[in-house]
């Protein structure tokens, strides 16, 4: 026999509350691990879809605010706020090459889709486009669909369907080979195409440019702000903003997970109240067969922190699984701007598992601590005595 | 094993309840002691004191001439581990515990090996008789032969005292009487055996009996 053997004994005697307040700490800890996992995953991902954008600088309106720059990022749909005159000034600039986004908003089989005005040489150069099915635009404004590759794999749409668009149906004439971008979840169309039919004739919504030279960006920010009076913002700057963002909303979520955790601590608290409650006399007999105080204090902190232990394994496991499960229709919702099209997915990140078991193992051993220390502050006669 | 002027009074309550008023005794080892006297009047916290389960408000309890008083709670923990075995009215077992790992209990703070504390379990539970109940809970055991457990746990570090508190007034006279040739034996055996008891019996078979009324030894 041993203090282990004992405690196991002890736990497993009550199998009811124990399953309970292992669910309690089971819980909290999928959660935790959940959120951790998806957050984690959400970061990685909005890091490769600002480095699929292929774009050095990002040129906006001046009042544009940060979920604008956000629905850069996300191939949302945006204002038409910048005339094309500042596309054609930026571009002039020796050293940039540039080009023009109009976005505009379209529905696909009753779901929310952009639309893209481009130059369609300009773009196909600037983004290394690969054509997987069809002939790519001929002229800038052909009456057509060039359409991203997720979008034809979700919608199952193929060379020979039609997409209506503000009440006329454009054929899609390509299907791009697959990107990772945004690129993957528009549909394109000419620039003055998309001007025509959304009537905004003469604006795009922002452009996109790259550097001849990388470590000059910011005599390019400056000569760009020169000729027009517009916001320029580098792809880090843009990128750093979303994911302080993003660590704003994983912050508010482990919050809440962390919640969950102290109700369970809370939960072990009073399980081990109660136990010590009950097992008064129990701590008395041990007293009374030599067990020194610091004896009793280990075995109640044993015991909560098997319940951390277990609980924080079994949390692990089910918080993937719940990641697992909950990662695909994140992506897939039509609210969820920033994940839209992404390919999340969940990881088996060891620090995570490792960090969260160890978190969990803390959280209930010094749930355990206040009753530990108050069995073996009991002295033998009053455990003893306990009826 | 003596005592000096021994007191304990309980005042949590507004009113101080005196349970012993100075008692002064010595039982000599290997001594065969009943202590006695009605409800109430101390014979339990007499038994406590000698067992270091409470300290006493004045005087001093003196184990093999140590006076427990000096101790520390970690030094009086290793003391009733080597030196004392209880046994209660109550039985008082692990009730998660089978009756061998009740008595391994009791080996647990000490030095010996699972190996060693199960062979240890086993002889003992041969001794009261229980060794094809090793393995069952205490619920599965009747009131006489969880008593017998609970001796052979008290039995278990080999210790010179054994302090009993009402070993038989839980029980029917048939359990009551094979729990008191069990404890005949391990007074045989050369230990100082101390009873709280109301079984005339058995009280007439002490060498030393001791009296307490009202928290004072009537007669020695």
């Amino acid at each position: 026999m041993n203090i282990l053997k004992l405690v196991i004994k002890n736990i497993t005697r009550r199998r009811g509350r124990f399953i309970f307040t292992l669910l309690g700490i089971t819980i909290g800890m999928a959660a935790f691990v959940a959120l951790l996992s998806l957050g984690g995953n959400m970061r990685a991902e909005v890091t490769r879809q600002a480095h699929a954008m292929g774009a050095s600088l990002i040129v906006t309106p001046k009042n544009w605010c940060a979920y604008d720059q956000i629905s850069i990022l996300t191939g949302n749909a945006l204002p038409e706020s910048l005339q094309l005159e500042v596309y054609e000034a930026v571009a002039a600039i020796e050293g940039i090459t540039a080009v023009p986004y109009l976005t505009q908003k379209t529905a696909v089989q009753n779901n929310p889709v952009t639309v893209t005005g481009i130059l369609p040489a300009e773009m196909k150069e600037f983004m290394s486009w690969e054509v997987a099915k069809g002939d790519y635009f001929s002229s800038v404004d052909e009456r057509a669909i060039v359409l991203g590759y997720g979008i034809a794999e979700r919608f199952e749409l193929d060379l020979k369907d039609s997409i209506r668009i503000q009440g006329e149906e454009f054929p899609i004439k390509a299907i791009l080979a697959q990107t990772g971008s945004n690129d993957d979840v528009s549909i394109f169309l000419p620039l003055a195409v998309v001007q025509e039919v959304f009537e905004v004739e003469g604006y795009i919504s922002y452009i996109a440019a790259q550097v001849a030279d990388l470590s000059k960006l910011e005599f390019y920010e400056a000569a760009i702000i020169e000729v027009a009076n517009v916001s320029v913002t580098s792809d880090r700057q843009l990128l750093s903003a979303v994911l302080s963002m993003l660590g704003s909303v994983n912050m508010t979520l482990q919050l809440i997970a962390g919640v969950a955790l102290i109700a369970a601590a809370f939960g072990i608290i009073n399980t081990m109240m109660t136990a010590i409650y009950e097992r008064r006399r129990e701590i008395g007999i041990l007293r009374a067969i030599g067990a020194k105080g610091s004896s009793i204090f280990k075995i109640f902190v044993l015991e909560s922190g098997l319940y951390g232990l277990l609980g924080g394994l079994l949390g692990v496991v089910l918080g993937l699984a719940v990641s697992a499960l909950v990662a695909p229709l994140i992506a897939e919702s039509s609210f969820n701007d920033l994940l839209k099209g992404a390919q999340i997915e969940v990881s088996l990140d060891p620090g995570i598992i490792a960090l969260s078991i160890i978190f969990a193992l803390v959280i209930s051993v010094a749930s355990g601590l206040y009753p530990a220390w108050k069995a073996s502050r009991l002295t033998p006669v009053e455990a003893i005595s306990y009826e | 094993m003596r005592t000096e002027g021994l007191t304990k009074t309980y005042d949590k309550s507004s009113v101080a309840t005196h349970a012993l008023r100075g008692v002064s005794l010595e039982i000599p080892q290997g001594a065969f002691c009943c202590i006695t006297g009605p409800s109430g009047h101390g014979k339990s916290t007499l038994l406590h004191l000698l067992g270091t389960l409470d300290k006493p408000t004045e005087g001093s309890v003196f184990i093999d001439g140590k006076n427990t008083s000096e101790l520390n709670e970690g030094e009086l923990a290793t003391l009733r581990a080597e030196k004392i075995g209880f046994v209660f009215q109550f039985f008082n077992l692990l009730q998660s515990l089978t009756a061998v790992e009740n008595i391994e209990v009791a080996m647990m703070f000490g030095k010996r090996s699972p190996k060693e504390q199960r062979a240890q379990a086993e002889k003992l539970l041969d001794m009261v008789g229980l060794l094809d109940k090793a393995h069952a809970k205490p619920s599965e055991l009747s009131g006489g032969q969880q008593q017998r457990v609970s001796i052979a746990r008290a039995l278990a570090n080999n210790p010179s005292i054994l302090l009993m508190d009402e070993p038989t007034g839980n029980l029917d006279s048939e359990s009551g009487e094979e729990v008191m040739s069990h404890i005949f034996k391990i007074h045989r055996m050369g230990k100082t055996v101390v009873i709280v008891t109301h079984n005339d019996e058995l009280a007439q078979k002490a060498e030393i009996l001791l009296e307490i009324y009202d928290g004072r030894l009537k007669s020695c």
